[in-house]
C-alpha cells in the first residue's frame, strides 16, 4: 500500500477547507462599528444620568432668585438746578421723567439728564406760594399754600409708541384752588384722598389745628354739577406740635403724629361728626418727635419713623371689645438720625425711608425685614421716590441734586420666615401660618407660608399609613408564609393591578362616591377595625366545630377564600351596628354629637376619605415590597424554627419578621414617599382649603395638589411661580431622601441574607 | 381556649382577613365603576309619575335612596326617595328632581312619552304634539308626529352634519390658510420687506382665500335655510318647546323599545362615545378627541422611552464598570421611580415649556411672537416629560431581562469571535425583546393613566383640534390636546352641573380602566411566559 500520508510544504494550509478570506478592511469596520456602538450606549446612559441631575438642577435655578439678596445701584445723580428743598418727588413708570415740588408749583424733568421741560403754570397759584403736599404717587395729589388755599391736581404721563420708539409726555392737571383756612395761614402739611363721596382734605394750619374740607359733588342730571363744600376745625389734644399727618385712601382714619411723639387718629367715616381718639406714644421712646407717618399700599398698614431713627410699623385691629386700637408690628432697622423721608411701593408692601445723614433703607412691610440699605451721596435728602414698578428709587436732596438708583428686587415677599414661619399679616390679629396666594384687588398682601401645605402633605400621608400598613403588612406576612403558592400566584398579579389603578380613577371615586357614602356610615366605619377582626376570630372558633371531613377539604393555605364572605358580613354588620350606636349614643347624628361635644366640624370632602383611596394607592406598594422580604428569608431558619417545635405563627412573628425588619421598614418610607408625592387624590377628594388641624374630619392642602392648580395661572418668573417649585423642590429631596433611605436599607439586608 | 390562642392560629387567620380585605377593595372598586358606567347608555324607561299635590314629573329614575332621619325614634319606618331625570334644562331650570316615594299617587310608563337628544340644552322629554314644516304643522298628535319625526330627522340630521363639516372642515381650512399667510407676511415684515412681489402674491392669495370664505358662508346660509322642520313637544308642567329638527341628535321612545331594539341602541351610543366629539361642556357625546389625544401622547413618549431607557440598561449593565458609582446611579434610577409625578410635570414646566420652548419660539417662531407656539403647553411637552417619568420602569424591565439572559448565551457568541456590539445586537437583542415590550408596557400603562403632570405641561378640557390632521406637517406637536384622565377630573369636578355629568365620568373611568388593566395583564402575560422559556431552556 501506498503510503498516504500527506507530508506537509511550510507554509501550506493544514486543512483542505477554504480559509475565511479576513480582510483587514472588514474587521476594522467591525471594529469601528462596535467602538460607535459602545459610545453611543454610554452616551444614553449617561444622558439619563444627567437628566436625574438636570431635575434637580433646573427646578434649583428656578429657585434661587427666590432667596437672591436684593441689589441697588446708584445710576447716575444730575443736578435740577431747583434752589430749595423739593416738598416731593415723583416718576413715570420708566423712570424717564421726574417731577418735583417746589414753592412755585411742578416741575418736570429728564430723569437722565436733569434737564426741565417746559414749565407748566399751575394755575390759581397767585402770588401764593407752594409750601406743602399731600403724599404723592397715590394718584390724585393736593398742594398747600401759603395763603391757606389748597390746590388739587393730578400728574398724568402721557405714553405713545412710534415705530418702535416710546415717548412720553407729562400732563399736568390742575383743579380748582379751595380755601382750606379762612384765616389764611399757610398749610403746613396736608392729607388728601379722594374717597367715593368726593375729596377729602385734611391741612394742618396751626400748631395744633387742623381743618377738614369735604367736597361733596352732587351730579344733577341737567345743568352744571354742584359743589358742596363743608370745613370743620378740629384742635387735636397732643403734647407738643403737630409734626405729620396720614389719611388712608378710603378717607376713614386720619392719623396726626406731634413732635412728643404721640398720634391721635381721628375717626373720619362719618365726615359730620370726626370723633377724635385718646392720643397714644407710637414712637420708640418718650420725648422723642415723631417725623415720618404714612401708609402702605392698600393703606391698612402705618409706617411711623421717628427723631432717633427708628422705623415702625402699625395696624388697626379690632380688640376684644370691639374697638379698633393701633398695635405695633415691626420694629424695623432702625436708623443712627432721624427719619426725614418716606415713600411706599405701588406694587407690593415695601417702602423706602431715608434719614438725615442720608441712610436709605428699603424695607419690607409683610416681613419686617431689611432688604437694602444704600448711603445716597451729597446732601441732606428731602424727598423720596419709589418708582411705580418698584424697580428704581429717586432721591431729591435739598441742594437740587437728584439722584436714580436702580433696585433689582423680584421678590421680597418670600425669605425663609414668609415661606416656612408665622408672620403677622394686614387684617390678622397675631402672627400665623396662612398660604393664600392671589386675591381680588391691586394692593393684596399675598401670603406664601409653605407651612400649612407641608402640614396639609403630612396628614394626608399619615391617615393614609394609618390604614394602609396595618392591611398591607398582615397581608404579606400572610402572603408570603402562610398562603398557598397556587393562590399567590393569582393574588400577585391582582396586587399589581390595584398598583397600576390610575390615580384620577381612585380620586374621583373619592370625591364622589366614596364622600357621600361615608358621610353616611362615619360611625360604622370606626367599628369596623373592631367587628371584623371579631368576625372572624369567631370563625376561626367555629371552624374548630366543622366536621373534620369537611375541614380536610379545604387546603391550608386558602383560608382567604372563606374569609372574603366574613369580612364582608362584618363590614355589614358594624355599618348596621353603626346606625345603633348612632341612635343611642350619638343621639342619633353624628355630626351634631362631634360639633358639641369635640367642637369638630364636618366635611364631606376630609382626611377620613382620602386616607381611604390613597391607602389603595399606598396598599400594594408595602405589599409588594414587605412581601418580598418576608418571602426572602432563608428557608433553613424558618425550617430550624419550626422543627424546634415552634408554632407557624411562632415562627412568622419570631423569626421571620424580625429577620425581614429592615425591609418592612423600606417598604414603608416607599409607601410614605407615594403619599407624600400622591397628587389627583388629595386634589379631587380634599376641600384643598390650606387649614392647619389634625381632625380627621376636615381636608387640608397638600404641595402636590397645590402645585397642579396653581403653577397654571401663575405668572413666570413671578414669585408665586418660584414659590411652587420650590414647593416642587421640597417634594423631590423629601421623596428622593426617604426613598434613598431605604433603598440602602433594602441593599444592605439584601447582603445580610447572603449571609445567612 | 389557652390552647386555641396559643396555637396562633386565630392571628394567621386574622392576616388572612387583612388580605382578604384588599382583594375586596379591588374588586369592589371595579365592579362599583363597572356598575355605575356600563349602565348610563341602557334605554330605561321614561315614567310619567303623578304626586298626591296633582304634579307631574316625566322622566328616567336614576337612582333611589333613604332619606336621612336625624333624630327619628327607633322603629320609625324606612322611607325613600326617587331621583328622575327630568332633563328640560331650559325650561325647568334643572335636570334632576327628588321625589319622596310616600308622595308618589300614580305611577305609568306613557307609551307616547318621547327623549329627544339635542344638540345643546340635554334631553328633552315629553309627549309630541305636533310636527311642523315651514311653520305650518303637518302632523299632530303624538303617534302621526312620532311617524312624520322618523321621516324628517335622517334628514335634518345629514343637514346639521354637513353644517359642522363645512365650519370645521372647509372654513377651518380657510382660517389655517389665511393665519398661514398673515405669519408669512409678518415674516418678512420682521426682514424689513413691506412691499415687492412676494408681498404682492400673498396679498394677492388673501384675498382668493376671503372670496371663499364668502362662499362657504353662503352656502351655511343656504343650509340654515333649507330646513325648516321642527317639532313641537308637550312637557309636563303645562310646558311646550319647539325644536328645530337639526337641533336633534337622536329622538326614541324607550317605552315602545324591545330588548333587542334597546341592545342595538346601547351598542350605538357606545359607539357615538367612543367616536364622537363632546357636546354641553363635556358632559354629553363622545370622548374621542380624548382618546385620540392620551393615545398620541402614549406613542410620542414610546418613541422616546424605549431607545433612552434600553440604552441606559444597557450602559449600566453591560458597558459601564461595576462599582460604587455604577450602584449610586442604580439607586438614583430606582429613586426616579418614586419621585412625585407632579414634580415631573414642574420640571416640564421649567425646562421644556419654557426653557426649550421659548428658545425655539425666539428663533424659528419670531413672527408670531408675544403667542408662544412652542412656548407653552403641548402635546410634544407632555409626552416628553412623561417619558422622563417613565424611563425608570424601561430600565428596571430591560436590567431585569438582562440579568435573566443566561451569560453563556453572550460567551458563546464572544468566542466564535464576534464583537460585543455584534454580540448585543443579534444575540441579546432578541433574547432581551419580551423584556424591553414588557417595560415599554408598563411605562404606557403608567402614562396612560397619569394625570398631574400633564395638568400643568398641556392637557386642556376643550381642543379646538386634535394634534393630527390633514394640514403640512400633519403633526402639531406644539398642540394642546384632551386625556381621558383629565377628562374625569375635569368633568367630575371642573363641571358646572355635576349630576349629569357622573355618568359620564363613570363611562370615561371605565374606558381608562381597560386601557390601563389590558396594557399592565399584556405586560403581566409576557413576562410570565418569558420566565417559563428561560426556566425551561437548556442554558
Amino acid at each position: 500500500m501506498a503510503n498516504d500520508t500527506k507530508v506537509f510544504e511550510p507554509g501550506e494550509p493544514l486543512s483542505t477547507a477554504r480559509p475565511v478570506a479576513v480582510s483587514w478592511k472588514a474587521a476594522g469596520h467591525r471594529l469601528v462599528v462596535d467602538r460607535l456602538a459602545r459610545r453611543l450606549v454610554t452616551l444614553g446612559g449617561v444622558a439619563i444620568i444627567g437628566s436625574i441631575f438636570a431635575i434637580l438642577f433646573v427646578i434649583a435655578s428656578e429657585v434661587y432668585p427666590l432667596f437672591k439678596k436684593p441689589t441697588a445701584s446708584l445710576v447716575q445723580t444730575v443736578s435740577t438746578g431747583f434752589a430749595a428743598a423739593p416738598l416731593g418727588v415723583g416718576v413715570d413708570e420708566y423712570r424717564e421723567i421726574a417731577y418735583l415740588v417746589g414753592p412755585s408749583g411742578i416741575r418736570f424733568h429728564r430723569v437722565t439728564d436733569g434737564s426741565p421741560f417746559p414749565e407748566m403754570a399751575l394755575l390759581g397759584l397767585g402770588t401764593a406760594r407752594v409750601v406743602s403736599t399731600s403724599p404723592l404717587g397715590r394718584g390724585p395729589f393736593a398742594l398747600g399754600l401759603s395763603d391757606g388755599r389748597v390746590i388739587p391736581v393730578e400728574v398724568k404721563f402721557n405714553v405713545a409708541f412710534q415705530e418702535g420708539r416710546r415717548t412720553i409726555t407729562p400732563d399736568l392737571a390742575a383743579g380748582d384752588p379751595f380755601m382750606a383756612d379762612p384765616a389764611g395761614r399757610p398749610i403746613q402739611r396736608l392729607a388728601y384722598a379722594v374717597t367715593k363721596a368726593g375729596p377729602l382734605t385734611a391741612a394742618v394750619v396751626g400748631p395744633k389745628d387742623i381743618v377738614l374740607v369735604t367736597v361733596k359733588e352732587t351730579k344733577a342730571l341737567i345743568g352744571p354739577a354742584t359743589k358742596e363744600e363743608a370745613r370743620e376745625t378740629l384742635a387735636v389734644p397732643v403734647e407738643g406740635e403737630i409734626s405729620a399727618v396720614a389719611l388712608d385712601g378710603r378717607g376713614e382714619d386720619l392719623f396726626v403724629g406731634a413732635s412728643s411723639g404721640q398720634v391721635v387718629r381721628v375717626d373720619l367715616r362719618d365726615p359730620a361728626a370726626p370723633k377724635v381718639d385718646e392720643p397714644v406714644l407710637l414712637t420708640s421712646r418718650t420725648g422723642v418727635g415723631l417725623t415720618v407717618l404714612g401708609f402702605l399700599i392698600g393703606d391698612r398698614t402705618l409706617v411711623v419713623g421717628d427723631a432717633a431713627g427708628a422705623v415702625r410699623s402699625f395696624q388697626l385691629l379690632q380688640s376684644d371689645g370691639g374697638q379698633r386700637r393701633l398695635t405695633k408690628i415691626y420694629d424695623f432697622a432702625p436708623h443712627v438720625a432721624p427719619v426725614v423721608a418716606f415713600a411706599p411701593s405701588r406694587r407690593d408692601k415695601g417702602f423706602v425711608t431715608a434719614d438725615a445723614t442720608g441712610a436709605t433703607h428699603l424695607q419690607y412691610g409683610t416681613t419686617g425685614e431689611l432688604l437694602i440699605a444704600i448711603q445716597a451721596e451729597g446732601q441732606k435728602p428731602a424727598a423720596l421716590s419709589f418708582a411705580p414698578k418698584a424697580d428704581g428709587l429717586l432721591l431729591a436732596d435739598g441742594g437740587g441734586g437728584l439722584s436714580h438708583w436702580l433696585v433689582n428686587n423680584p421678590h421680597p415677599e418670600a425669605t425663609l420666615k414668609s415661606l416656612f414661619g408665622r408672620i403677622w399679616y394686614e387684617g390678622y390679629n397675631a402672627p400665623e401660618y396662612v398660604w393664600q396666594s392671589t386675591g381680588g384687588t391691586d394692593d393684596f398682601e399675598a401670603k406664601f407660608s409653605l407651612a400649612p401645605l407641608i402640614y396639609g402633605t403630612l396628614k394626608g400621608t399619615l391617615y393614609a399609613l394609618f390604614f394602609a400598613v396595618p392591611i398591607a403588612l398582615c397581608g404579606a406576612l400572610y402572603a408570603s408564609q402562610f398562603m398557598h403558592p397556587t393562590l399567590k400566584g393569582v393574588l400577585k398579579p391582582t396586587v399589581e393591578i390595584m398598583a397600576a389603578l390610575p390615580s384620577v380613577v381612585l380620586g374621583f371615586l373619592a370625591g364622589l362616591w366614596l364622600a357621600p357614602q361615608v358621610e353616611k356610615v362615619v360611625p360604622g366605619l370606626f367599628l369596623t377595625p373592631f367587628v371584623i377582626p371579631l368576625m372572624i376570630l369567631l370563625a376561626v372558633f367555629g371552624w374548630r366545630f366543622v366536621p373534620a371531613a369537611f375541614r380536610r377539604r379545604v387546603r391550608p393555605g386558602t383560608e382567604v377564600a372563606l374569609l372574603v364572605p366574613i369580612a364582608l358580613l362584618g363590614g355589614w354588620l358594624s355599618f348596621l351596628l353603626g346606625g345603633v350606636v348612632e341612635r343611642l349614643f350619638l343621639s342619633g347624628d353624628y355630626r351634631g354629637w362631634l360639633l358639641s361635644m369635640l367642637g369638630l366640624t364636618y366635611d364631606q370632602r376630609n382626611s377620613l376619605v382620602v386616607g381611604i383611596a390613597m391607602g389603595f394607592a399606598v396598599i400594594p406598594i408595602i405589599f409588594t415590597i414587605a412581601e418580598d422580604s418576608l418571602s426572602n428569608v432563608p428557608q433553613h431558619l424558618v425550617a430550624g424554627s419550626l422543627a424546634l417545635g415552634a408554632t407557624r405563627w411562632q415562627t412568622a412573628l419570631r423569626v421571620v419578621f424580625p429577620t425581614a425588619s429592615p425591609g418592612i421598614f423600606s417598604a414603608i418610607m416607599i409607601g410614605f414617599g407615594r403619599a407624600v408625592g400622591e397628587t389627583m387624590i388629595v386634589l379631587m377628594a380634599t376641600g384643598n382649603t390650606p387649614v392647619m388641624d389634625w381632625s380627621i374630619f376636615n381636608g387640608f392642602r397638600a404641595l402636590s395638589a397645590n402645585i397642579a392648580v396653581e403653577l397654571p395661572e401663575a405668572p413666570v418668573g413671578g414669585t408665586l411661580f418660584r414659590v411652587l417649585f420650590l414647593a416642587a423642590l421640597l417634594l423631590f429631596v423629601m421623596t428622593f431622601i426617604v426613598n434613598t433611605a431605604a433603598e440602602m436599607v433594602r441593599l444592605r439586608l439584601r447582603r445580610k441574607y447572603r449571609y445567612l | 381556649m389557652t390552647r386555641f390562642w396559643r396555637s396562633g392560629e386565630p392571628f394567621i387567620w386574622l392576616t388572612g382577613g387583612a388580605q382578604a380585605l384588599s382583594l375586596i377593595m379591588v374588586a369592589g372598586l371595579i365592579l362599583l365603576v363597572m356598575a355605575n358606567g356600563l349602565g348610563f347608555f341602557w334605554p330605561s324607561d321614561i315614567v310619567g309619575l303623578t304626586l298626591t299635590d296633582g304634579k307631574m314629573v316625566m322622566g328616567q329614575v336614576t337612582q333611589r335612596e333613604r332619606i336621612p332621619q336625624p333624630g327619628a325614634l327607633p322603629g320609625t319606618a324606612d322611607r325613600y326617595r326617587i331621583q328622575v331625570k327630568v332633563g328640560n334644562r331650559d325650561l325647568y331650570g334643572a335636570d334632576f328632581v327628588w321625589v319622596e316615594e310616600a308622595k308618589i299617587a300614580k305611577r305609568q310608563t306613557p307609551r307616547d312619552a318621547i327623549l329627544i337628544e339635542r344638540r345643546e340644552w340635554g334631553n328633552l322629554y315629553g309627549v309630541i304634539k305636533e310636527v311642523k314644516e315651514a311653520g305650518s304643522p303637518v302632523a299632530q298628535g303624538p303617534q302621526a308626529g312620532w311617524l312624520a319625526l322618523q321621516a324628517r330627522v335622517p334628514d335634518a340630521t345629514h343637514v346639521a352634519k354637513e353644517i359642522v363639516r363645512i365650519e370645521k372642515k372647509e372654513i377651518g381650512a380657510i382660517n389655517y390658510a389665511q393665519e398661514q399667510i398673515r405669519l408669512r407676511l409678518k415674516k418678512l415684515e420682521l426682514r424689513e420687506i413691506t412691499s415687492g412681489p412676494e408681498v404682492d402674491r400673498l396679498k394677492q392669495e388673501m384675498a382668493t382665500w376671503q372670496a371663499k370664505y364668502k362662499d362657504q358662508e353662503a352656502a351655511l346660509a343656504r343650509l340654515n335655510q333649507s330646513q325648516t322642520a321642527s317639532v313641537v313637544i308637550s312637557a309636563p308642567g303645562d310646558k311646550e318647546k319647539e325644536l328645530p329638527l337639526t337641533q336633534v341628535v337622536r329622538a326614541y321612545r324607550p317605552n315602545t323599545m324591545g330588548v333587542l331594539a334597546k341592545t342595538g341602541f346601547y351598542l350605538a351610543k357606545v359607539w357615538e362615545f367612543v367616536s364622537d366629539d363632546p357636546r354641553e361642556s363635556n358632559t354629553e357625546g363622545g370622548v374621542f378627541p380624548a382618546i385620540f389625544g392620551t393615545v398620541m401622547m402614549v406613542m410620542i413618549m414610546s418613541l422616546v422611552v424605549t431607545p433612552l431607557g434600553v440604552l441606559a440598561a444597557f450602559y449600566l449593565r453591560e458597558y459601564a464598570r461595576q462599582g460604587p458609582f455604577v450602584s449610586a446611579v442604580r439607586i438614583a434610577v430606582n429613586n426616579l421611580a418614586g419621585v412625585p409625578s407632579i414634580v415631573f410635570g414642574v420640571f416640564g414646566v421649567g425646562f421644556f415649556i419654557y426653557f426649550v420652548g421659548g428658545t425655539i419660539d425666539r428663533t424659528f417662531f419670531p413672527e408670531a411672537l408675544p403667542t408662544p407656539t412652542f412656548g407653552t403647553g403641548g402635546i410634544l411637552w407632555a409626552s416628553l416629560t412623561l417619558a422622563l417619568l417613565t424611563v425608570p420602569v424601561v430600565i428596571v424591565a430591560t436590567e431585569e431581562g438582562l440579568a435573566a439572559i443566561p451569560g453563556g448565551m453572550r460567551e458563546a457568541s464572544l468566542a466564535l469571535g464576534a464583537t460585543k456590539f455584534e454580540t448585543t445586537w443579534r444575540v441579546v437583542l432578541p433574547a432581551l425583546m419580551p423584556s424591553i415590550l414588557t417595560g415599554l408596557i408598563l411605562a404606557m400603562a403608567r402614562a396612560a393613566g397619569e394625570v398631574a403632570p400633564l395638568m400643568i405641561t398641556g392637557v386642556v378640557k376643550l381642543a379646538p383640534s386634535l394634534p393630527l390632521d390633514g394640514f403640512w406637517p400633519f403633526f402639531h406637536l406644539e398642540r394642546k390636546f384632551m386625556h381621558l384622565g383629565f377628562h374625569i377630573y375635569d368633568v367630575g369636578f371642573q363641571s358646572p352641573n355635576v349630576d349629569a355629568a357622573r355618568p359620564m365620568v363613570f363611562t370615561t373611568a371605565i374606558l381608562l380602566l381597560l386601557v390601563v388593566l389590558v396594557l399592565n395583564l399584556t405586560a403581566i402575560l409576557i413576562r410570565n411566559r418569558m420566565r417559563k422559556q428561560y426556566a425551561g431552556s437548556a442554558f
